[in-house]
């Protein structure tokens, strides 16, 4: 019975440098292609430092801050995604269904509806409307959505089953009252509202990577950390903890960390629908049982598909662009039908 | 004293599923919880083990209150294997058994050559050196639960706690999990209490014995005691005679399939 065969290792290091690789050609692609006609050479030279004003502003103030803004962003859905489905147990898990999504979207609606009495809009009401303050406002809004699931859930003991069902049920109320407010009321801030709502990186700037960035940071910094919590979580709460997990414990802090890096993403760039659900499934699938690809796989994916979707969204629309949030809910469709064939 | 409590109760809702317990455990014996179906076996192990906050009593591992310990503390010192736990799918054996080292490297230390040999050494102990890269779900049941015990095998806690350990097991990997309880108390010192539903496999392998009926602790003792005490033909509601089949060897339960009136068919 005791045979001790040497276990045959796959090697960690091929695949991660594959889609290293690969991110790395997606990321010229958008640097290089796009809307504004910029010839190859004319790239090439802002990014070694020198090129003309034109292309300069081009490159630096309008494609890089999006580029990065997106790669930022789809590693946060991409996460909190992959956080989402691991203390709930569920596979279709993601910040929409968990009621981040929603919260977002109600701070946001609201912030709309009183920001018109306070900046009194003139002529020219898209322009004056105050869009900067959105990435917070979202946070925020995002954020307490999570704590009032996270309270609701904590009181009937916290337990993944739970969670979803109180998740799913304080999203439906914050999505009813978004939509009550916004069937409320007409003219430009419905545009704004529109523009965030379908997901897009249209017009993100630095401050946008700035805003993301502490975020980012400390949730990449915290995850090695929680690595093996994580996989514990997975387990029925009694086997978890007599392995010596704190169960409750741990999973309040991965749920925080998955809302803080979810409402932040809406927030900046709006509920992206279905990085969150299928980039860690798409993960998943690419690592096999190589467990410990699967978080890095989806912090890479993540960064991946919302460059990718976005360049996609940018070359296919040309001026008139697609959101991100369209092509990824285009796109992702059929990617889920397929991985969930795959998955026993 | 590893694992004692007195006066244990615990509630579902109105029902008293375990009512003023007490056992106490020596070090290195081998303790067999018998009763009927609901009769608080599980409530038992999953108080004892600390899953369960008890509406009275005490539990204490080698002479501490469990109550003051963290999940941790107690996973070092005491590993519980619960009836029919489930795992992520895709997960492999070798995975599952690595997640008993938890409790001793924690969220920070790597694992070193002792948790690595501990890992070995657990899944050599139930034969599942080889499948060691199987996902748990290409496993049989019987695979399947040799697995857990080796993930709880790997927790290397002196205290094992085991909830019917044998069920779904053929007859083969039944004796094979009692000889590794054996063997664990014996050469290793570790003390075990497990539920098992087999009388005869309880008695032959037990140091002693508890019975439970209803919550009720109603005997514990040796099991020479328990064949002589005639309670498990009250509690089980059956007939039988307690033979010995050798002059050494222990009272062997030999069940009579005529039943007593009112007897559940």
């Amino acid at each position: 019975m005791t045979m001790s065969a040497p276990v045959q290792r796959p090697s960690l290091i091929a695949p991660l440098f594959a889609l290293l690789a690969l991110m790395v050609l997606v990321f010229l692609a958008a640097v290089f292609l796009g809307v504004a006609d910029l010839p190859a050479t004319d790239v090439a030279a802002v990014m070694a430092g020198h090129g003309s004003d034109q292309a300069k502003s081009i490159i630096l103030d309008i494609r890089l801050p999006r580029i990065v803004t997106g790669i930022l962003a789809g590693i946060h859905f991409a996460v909190a995604g992959l956080l989402l489905q691991t203390i709930t147990r569920n596979p279709l898990a993601d910040p929409s269904i968990m009621g981040i999504s929603q919260g977002a979207t109600l701070a946001v609606t609201i912030f709309l509806l009183f920001a018109v009495y306070i900046y009194d809009p003139g002529s020219n009401t898209l322009a004056v409307l105050p869009v900067a303050w959105l990435p917070a406002i979202g946070t925020v809004g995002g954020i307490m959505a999570g704590g009032i699931i996270y309270l609701l859930a904590f009181r009937l003991d916290l337990g993944p089953l739970r969670i979803t069902l109180c998740g799913i049920a304080i999203g439906a109320v914050l999505h009813a009252a978004a939509i009550g407010l916004i069937a409320g009321w007409g003219s430009a801030r419905i545009e704004i509202l529109l523009e965030w709502l379908s997901g897009s990186l249209y017009a993100r700037s630095w401050n946008h990577v700035l805003f993301l960035l502490p975020f980012t940071v400390a949730g990449l910094a915290v995850l090695p950390i929680l690595r093996r919590s994580i996989d514990l979580l997975r387990f029925d709460p009694p086997v978890a903890r007599s392995f010596g997990l704190s169960y409750r414990k741990q999973l309040s802090v991965v749920l925080l960390l998955s809302c803080a890096l979810a409402a932040s993403a809406v927030g900046a760039v709006g509920p992206i629908i279905f990085v969150g659900l299928v980039v860690p499934h798409l993960a998943r699938f690419l690592a096999g049982k190589r467990f410990a690809l699967v978080l890095p796989f989806t912090v890479a994916l993540g960064a991946f598909i919302v460059t990718l979707g976005d360049l996609l969204g940018r070359l296919l629309g040309q001026t008139e662009e697609i959101p991100i949030g369209v092509i990824t809910a285009v796109f992702g469709v059929p990617v889920l039908i397929a991985l969930l064939r795959k998955i026993p | 004293m590893p694992l004692s409590c007195s006066q244990l109760s615990v509630l579902y809702g109105s029902r008293k599923a375990l009512n003023s317990f007490n056992i106490d455990l020596k070090a290195g014996e081998v303790r067999a919880l018998i009763g009927p179906n609901g009769s608080g076996k599980s409530t038992a192990l999953q108080a004892l083990s600390g899953l369960i906050v008890p509406r009275e009593g005490r539990v204490e591992i080698n002479g501490k209150p469990a109550k003051l310990m963290s999940r941790r503390t107690i996973a070092k010192q005491m590993a519980f294997l619960p009836q029919q736990p489930s795992a992520p799918d895709e997960m492999t054996v070798e995975q599952l058994v690595r997640q008993g080292r938890y409790p001793h490297v924690g969220l920070f230390r790597s694992y070193n050559s002792h948790d690595e040999l501990a890992i070995e050494w657990a899944l050599e102990s139930t034969g599942l050196t080889a499948l060691a890269d199987r996902s748990l779900l290409e496993l049989s049941g019987g695979e399947r639960q040799r697995a857990w015990i080796s993930a709880a095998l790997a927790q290397e806690a002196q205290i094992l706690l085991l909830d019917e350990p044998t069920s779904f097991l053929d007859i083969g990997f039944q004796v094979e999990v009692l000889n590794l309880v054996h063997r664990l108390s014996r050469e290793r010192g570790v003390t075990i209490i497990m539920a098992i539903h087999d009388i005869n496999q309880a008695i032959s392998v037990s140091d002693r014995i508890s019975l439970l009926e209803k919550g009720q602790l109603l005997f514990d003792g040796e099991p020479n005691a328990l064949a002589e005490s005639g309670l498990i033909e009250k509690v089980f509601r059956v007939k039988g005679n307690f033979v010995r089949i050798t002059p050494e060897s222990r009272p062997h339960f030999d069940i009579e399939l005529a039943r007593m009136p009112g007897a559940r068919i």
